[in-house]
């Protein structure tokens, strides 16, 4: 079964991360992800971008919740 | 990856302005996700779309991933674009850009 730390390592892996954190219980995931790959995209690429760095494993995640920020937002975040 | 079945979902996003793909109806929702997706167009006063049963059509269920790139459920598309899962629906929402995309659909 796939663990919240599963998760975080793999994209850790697959994208340039300043800070990942994850929670769930082993279907369905909740994902704080903050990258410059994020950088002028919208909301729509930037998942896109996560769901291709988790790439075939995203078969054995149900569900995957996810607030994507660049630096500068996570930074000015209230 | 059948593009018998892609050639289908261009064809159903295409036609229709419309469309939410989801498990379960968005009177009976089979995932809190694609309930919630539901919930979101009812709360925007969407009467006229099509709901797509991925439950029901293993075709669909399979193949819709390499259609727009997105490997979960639900999807709305309007217009025949991908607008995102219902974490996107629900953000679009509460900064009232959701309903805007939805108003330009029936001023046409």
């Amino acid at each position: 079964m796939m663990t919240p730390e599963n998760v975080k390592a793999y994209i850790q892996q697959g994208l340039d991360c300043e800070h990942v954190q994850v929670e769930g219980d082993g279907r369905h995931f909740e994902a704080v992800i903050v990258s410059k790959a994020f950088v002028g995209k919208g909301a729509l690429q930037q998942h896109q971008i996560v769901y291709r760095a988790l790439a075939d494993r995203m078969d054995a995640i149900h569900a995957l919740s996810m607030k994507t920020f660049t630096p500068e937002q996570w930074a000015n975040r209230p | 990856m059948d593009q018998k079945v892609l050639d289908r979902i261009r064809q159903t996003v295409t036609t229709h302005d419309i469309v939410l793909y989801m498990k379960g109806t968005p009177q009976f929702p089979q995932c809190r996700f694609s309930g919630l997706a539901a919930q979101v167009l009812k709360d925007c006063g969407v009467k006229d779309y099509l709901a797509v049963n991925v439950m029901a059509d293993r075709e669909i269920h399979d193949n819709l991933k390499y259609y727009a790139d997105w490997p979960t459920f639900p999807q709305l598309y309007i217009k025949g674009e991908l607008i995102g899962g219902s974490d996107i629906m629900k953000d679009l929402f509460d900064k009232g850009e959701l309903q805007k995309l939805l108003a330009n659909v029936s001023a046409q």
